[in-house]
């Protein structure tokens, strides 16, 4: 039970005492179910059938202390195991949160956001469940169990002797059941994934099924999904109604032999009618147990199913992640250099051969054709992938042995994809650097050329905008991104096709306003439009991975390579006129 | 812009009513039948187990005292005869039950999805994903438990509870009200306390949808908290939203127990109260052994319905507020539906019209007013302007993304008889959009091979056809090369494609729908000159005849078009062909030049 250990480990030292106190309290609690029996063998003997009153108001006082008693104690363990159990999940949410926004790439292109959510969520609940409900359950059974054979032999172990004749029987027919079952859970826990990926990704991309008018079509495919999980539900209950008769059966004969038995016994002069009603009033402590295994056992397979999958999270290694000897930077100064560095993907090279350097207050320009490997680039630089050959260094030392903290604090990137979050606008510019005055903020909109159009926002600057800033522009949206970039004041600044959504007059301005940032950096920027890049102090061209031409604007103009005729593309010139740019 | 965020409550727009349990009561309906049988073969099971009880009763009343183990045996076998009956009815019922509960999930589901593909981008828009995947998922699994075995233990132990009366009251008057005077403190203790429960439940499921929505956030966004390493204020961000999950967690659970507690306690005390009568009577010799062994039996058996009852109460009062989510969902205003006499849109010309439309986001603030225009079938026009001048709300008015405030836009369509106006908003969406192709600029990838997100755009397509359109839009060469070219797999919002791959992909998928009206948003915004000139190259002949729009920042791309309108200050500032407009030297001629 590795599962065991593991979820009994993530209950934090303070709560650790509450989890014991549950256990150690269901345990007593479920042998205080044994007082009263005890007392209603004596009510029935010397009460009852003595036909005295006197003795009963005081053992009806003991009872009834005795199993309030008992109650307020279960209060208190349900309590316990709550604590413990919150504890624990506590742990789980932020530890496995915090885990995942370290893991790499990697991690993120095999599962889908629905799959996390799946585990962050119903799984982890059933962690909770686990600690709250499924310890206690347990400890009653067995406790409950044991007891009542402890109090039935030190009765009568002739008579407890031929009740127990039963059980090898049904833990033969529980453990088969356990075995058929098993697997049906873990399908019906990928059903159900399955199921939250295909709602997940209709929310998101809601815009693309209306678009193409796709709602039928979501519909057909969301309840294949829906009826897959329903069946395998029905499935496992299926299987359950086919065990559950043997497994209920045993348990209610145990309870008419009890009786039947019983009475032979009485007649037979072995007990008397009170110890009788030990026997009868307490069979159910047997028969529950048996009857609760087949529900424990479901509820055990499901914890250790959801268990299994927490755990490839729980212990998942980033293969990108800092080296056990990296240097600490104080600050980044933002020199640059790429030496022979080669990347490849699933045996696909990416890119081969990089040398470049950069220094701050410099600025290198990247273009080529889509798909050639520049945004694999920035990848490299702020080492979400690992160089496969050559190295990678900033200020002169290899990203390998940057603090990854410490580097990507460094750098400032304007990603492609734009993601905003849903938050203000102030928010999100804030999101790096979230010290900044509210000055600050404004001063870096407006050097993105964003203050204008934020302060028509209905709440200007505290305006919520949606989850990857829906309801904005795509050329907003980079310019919020841009703001963003600029407010954390990187040693490197990272331009990732920021302007491509732009019209000339806004990008010429915000060309303006990086030349006269308050802070030194070097500047990388990719784009498509020779506006972009021609000022850059040097531009190379990538094509499939490989820099294929490189200098300055006059220089690759003159080398009539795939820059001029970009160039010449995008003035709209033909071959001749081109000769007098 | 009412938006809703990961670290805001939702208010539930109306307090829970009758109706919505009604209403939910459309989804028991059809498995009403199995319902009433498996209640059939509930109560003929309560009475076998009733048996059970009397042959418990005559076995101490009749066969000890005359010591008859034959009886004993005799009655033992009658026990095992009901004891198999009820085990195989039993079995029968939880198929029925499982049957019942599982299609009711699985129908309030299918139509919650339904109802939300209904819903306009401003529902999606004004609150995060999570919070509405939590409920399609996580809460219609919690409420499906009190509309099945809910309902049906519900009126089992009801029925129960009446029969065990019965029979009481035969056993014994007396000794019966004895235990049926619990009953009145037991329920003050319930009601007192529902309110309070309800609204901690409810408190409850706003920190667990705050806790989802900011997840399912981060895990979309987590590239660009790496980029700016935010992990540490996430992470404080999560410890603050799981604590609040926790706290309000205990808090509903303290109350929850509390009832649990005070029904024990009843059952306790009317315990007492039997044995302390039936002994007095006793010992006037009014009862016999054997009936107030059974009367304690009846005490189990009357109070345990109750404590059922209460249980099923508790859970149905947690379960409420999760109901009362759903229920708000499905009654979200579907802002932009057909029409009641709505009519399909018969083939489209690609003529179109905007007739003194105006239109804005938010009421007050117009992004268009009185704005005109006619485009001509097989017109290209081209809109350029500022960013957010209003180019895309242009575009998604066609669409009826969104409903105008006054004025009309009308799509010429061919029904046969002559080619004549269709007003957007009077026709179905699904036969208006599905003549419209739109590219929008976020390309959404779903997560699947590269081969379904392109035949999204027509799921008839042959594999021909869309490697045909992949080549036409430049794509069929970097797709070739991928691991397993059309069937390489691809994440949500595309993983490993670059920008310009995903933007390729969304337009092979657009270009596959064969639309009579192309509408082409920042296309090829992220694609290199070289490719983007080979691509309009490429779909120069699939665009012959059909009318399109395009919005596109590099001015280059739209040189050609037939008309050039540039947008701002709430409508046309100039339209013309680029050479008109470069000759009137006005807002394009700036564009241009600046450009060069």
């Amino acid at each position: 039970m590795f599962q065991l250990k593991w979820i009994f480990d993530t209950v934090d030292k303070k709560y650790k005492p509450w989890l014991y106190l549950g256990l150690a309290l269901s345990f007593l609690t479920s042998l205080m179910m044994l007082i009263n029996p005890k007392f209603s063998a004596r009510l029935v003997d010397e009460v009852i059938v003595a036909q005295n009153p006197k003795p009963l108001i005081g053992i009806l006082a003991m009872m009834f202390c005795a199993e309030q008693l008992r109650q307020s104690l279960r209060y208190f363990m349900a309590m316990s195991l709550e604590y413990a159990s919150q504890s624990s999940l506590n742990h789980l949410r932020t530890y496995l949160y915090d885990k995942l926004q370290y893991l790499d790439a990697d991690f993120f292109r095999h599962n889908r956001t629905g799959d996390i959510m799946t585990r962050m969520s119903p799984d982890l609940d059933m962690c909770r469940h686990f600690i709250a409900y499924l310890t206690y359950t347990t400890i009653d059974s067995i406790t409950l169990f044991a007891a009542t054979l402890f109090l039935f032999f030190s009765t009568n172990w002739k008579l407890t002797l031929c009740l127990l004749a039963l059980l090898p029987a049904l833990l033969l027919v529980t453990g088969f059941y356990s075995k058929r079952v098993g697997p049906k859970f873990i399908q019906a826990r990928d059903k159900q994934a399955n199921m939250n990926t295909a709602a997940q990704e209709n929310i998101s991309g809601n815009r693309v099924v209306k678009a193409f008018a796709r709602e039928e079509y979501e519909k057909d495919r969301f309840e294949a999904c829906n009826i897959e999980f329903r069946d395998i539900n029905m499935d496992i209950n299926r299987t359950w109604l086919r065990f559950y008769p043997v497994i209920e059966g045993v348990a209610s004969f145990l309870g008419i032999t009890t009786i039947s038995l019983g009475a032979i016994f009485v007649i037979l002069g072995e007990i008397t009618a009170g110890e009788m009603t030990i026997f009868t009033g307490m069979s159910w402590a047997l028969a529950n147990p048996m009857r609760n295994l087949g529900t424990m056992i479901n509820d055990l397979q499901r914890f250790g199913t959801s268990a299994n999958k927490i755990m490839e999270i729980y212990y998942a290694n980033s293969n990108i992640k800092d080296a056990e000897d990296a240097v600490d930077h104080e600050k980044m100064i933002g020199n640059i250099e790429f030496r022979n560095v080669g990347f490849s993907y699933d045996g696909h090279e990416i890119v081969k051969d990089l040398n470049f350097k950069l220094e701050p207050g410099k600025t290198l320009a990247i273009m080529g054709p889509t798909g050639c490997g520049k945004t694999t680039v920035i990848n490299l630089l702020g080492r979400f992938l690992d160089a496969k050959e050559g190295a990678v260094y900033v200020d002169g030392c290899d990203v390998r042995k940057w603090k990854l903290e410490q580097l990507r604090r460094g750098i400032g990137c304007a990603t492609q994809d734009v993601f905003l979050f849903s938050d203000t606008v102030e928010g999100n510019i804030a999101f790096g650097n979230t010290a900044l005055t509210e000055e600050e903020v404004y001063d870096f909109a407006r050097r993105a050329g964003a203050d204008a159009f934020i302060r028509k926002l209905p709440e200007g600057y505290d305006t919520i905008i949606g989850e990857r800033g829906v309801g904005l522009s795509g050329g907003q949206k980079q310019r919020i991104a841009l703001a963003r970039a600029l407010a954390v004041r990187p040693a490197i600044l990272v331009l990732d096709d920021t302007t491509s959504a732009l019209d000339m007059e806004t990008e010429f301005y915000i060309q303006q306003q990086l030349r006269e940032l308050p802070f030194e950096c070097a500047k990388i920027i990719i784009g498509q439009r020779i506006s972009s890049v021609r000022d850059a102090d040097e531009i190379i061209i990538l094509e499939e991975g490989r820099i294929t031409e490189r200098g300055t604007h006059d220089e690759l103009l003159r080398n009539r390579g795939y820059y001029y005729e970009t160039y010449c593309l995008q003035q709209g010139i033909t071959d001749a006129e081109g000769g007098e740019a | 812009m009412a938006r809703n965020k990961f670290d805001v409550d939702e208010e539930l727009e109306a307090p829970f009513q009758l109706s919505h349990l009604k209403r939910v009561l459309v989804y028991v309906k059809p498995y009403a039948w199995k319902m009433v049988i498996a209640l059939i073969i509930s109560a003929v099971t309560w009475c076998l187990s009733l048996l059970g009880t009397k042959i418990f009763q005559w076995t101490l009343d009749i066969a000890i005292p005359n010591k008859d183990i034959r009886m004993v045996l005799q009655l033992a076998l009658l026990n095992i005869i009901a004891t198999a009956l009820i085990l195989g009815l039993v079995v029968v019922r939880g198929r029925l039950m499982a049957h019942v509960s599982n299609y009711i999930i699985c129908d309030i589901r299918r139509d919650l999805f339904a109802h939300l593909q209904k819903l306009p981008f401003a529902y999606y828009d004004s609150r995060p994903a999570g919070k509405i995947l939590v409920r399609v998922i996580n809460y219609v699994n919690s409420v499906s438990n009190i509309l099945t075995n809910g309902i049906v233990n519900t009126i089992i132990e009801l029925i129960g509870l009446v029969l065990i009366a019965i029979f009481m009251f035969m056993t014994n008057v007396r000794l019966s009200l004895v235990i049926v005077a619990g009953l009145p403190v037991f329920l003050f203790f319930v009601f007192l306390i529902k309110p309070m429960q309800r609204k901690a439940w409810q408190r409850c499921s706003n920190k667990s949808a705050n806790y989802n929505a900011f997840l399912a956030e981060s895990i979309d966004g987590v590239r660009v908290s790496q980029l700016f390493s935010r992990q540490e204020e996430n992470k404080s961000i999560m410890e603050r939203l799981s604590q609040a999950c926790r706290h309000e967690w205990l808090r509903a659970l303290y109350i929850s127990h509390s009832v649990w507690f005070s029904s024990q306690f009843v059952t306790q005390t009317v315990f007492c109260f039997l044995y302390v009568t039936g002994v007095y009577w006793l010992s006037g010799s009014m009862v016999s052994f054997g009936v107030i062994m059974a009367m304690g039996d009846y005490v189990n058996r009357f109070w345990g319905p109750i404590t059922n009852l209460a249980n099923i109460y508790n859970d149905f009062v947690n379960n409420l507020a999760y109901l009362e989510r759903i229920m708000e969902t499905m009654d979200e205003p579907v802002d932009i539906d057909d029409a009641p006499d709505a009519v399909e849109l018969p083939k489209i010309t690609g003529e179109l019209s905007f007739n003194h439309v105006t239109f804005g986001y938010e009421p007050g603030i117009h992004i268009l007013e009185d704005f005109n225009l006619h485009v001509k079938p097989g017109e290209s026009i081209a809109l350029v302007g500022e960013t957010g001048a209003g180019k895309t709300t242009v575009v998604n008015l066609i669409s009826r993304f969104y409903d105008i405030e006054s004025g009309s836009i009308d799509l010429y369509a061919d029904d046969g008889s002559g080619v004549r106006p269709y007003g957007v908003s009077a026709v179905t969406l699904n036969s208006l959009r599905r003549q419209l192709g739109i590219m929008m600029q976020d390309s959404f990838i779903f997560s699947g091979t590269i081969l379904d997100n392109i035949r999204y755009g027509r799921l008839d397509a042959t594999e021909e056809e869309i490697v045909a359109a992949a080549k036409a839009v430049c794509a069929h060469d970097f797709i070739s090369k991928m691991p397993n070219g059309y069937y390489t797999e691809v994440s949500e919002r595309g993983g490993s494609l670059s920008q310009g791959q995903r933007q390729m992909i969304s337009f092979a998928r657009t270009l596959l729908s064969d639309p009579a009206i192309l509408i082409l948003d920042e296309a090829t915004s992220s694609i290199d000159t070289k490719t983007e000139r080979l691509l309009q190259q490429g779909i120069a002949k699939l665009l012959e005849g059909r009318t399109s729009f395009i919005i596109a920042h590099r001015l280059s791309t739209i040189k050609n078009c037939d008309q050039i309108l540039v947008i701002g200050n709430k409508g046309i500032l100039e339209s013309g062909t680029h050479d008109e407009l470069m000759e009137r030297k006005g807002a394009y001629y700036q564009l241009s030049t600046a450009q060069k």
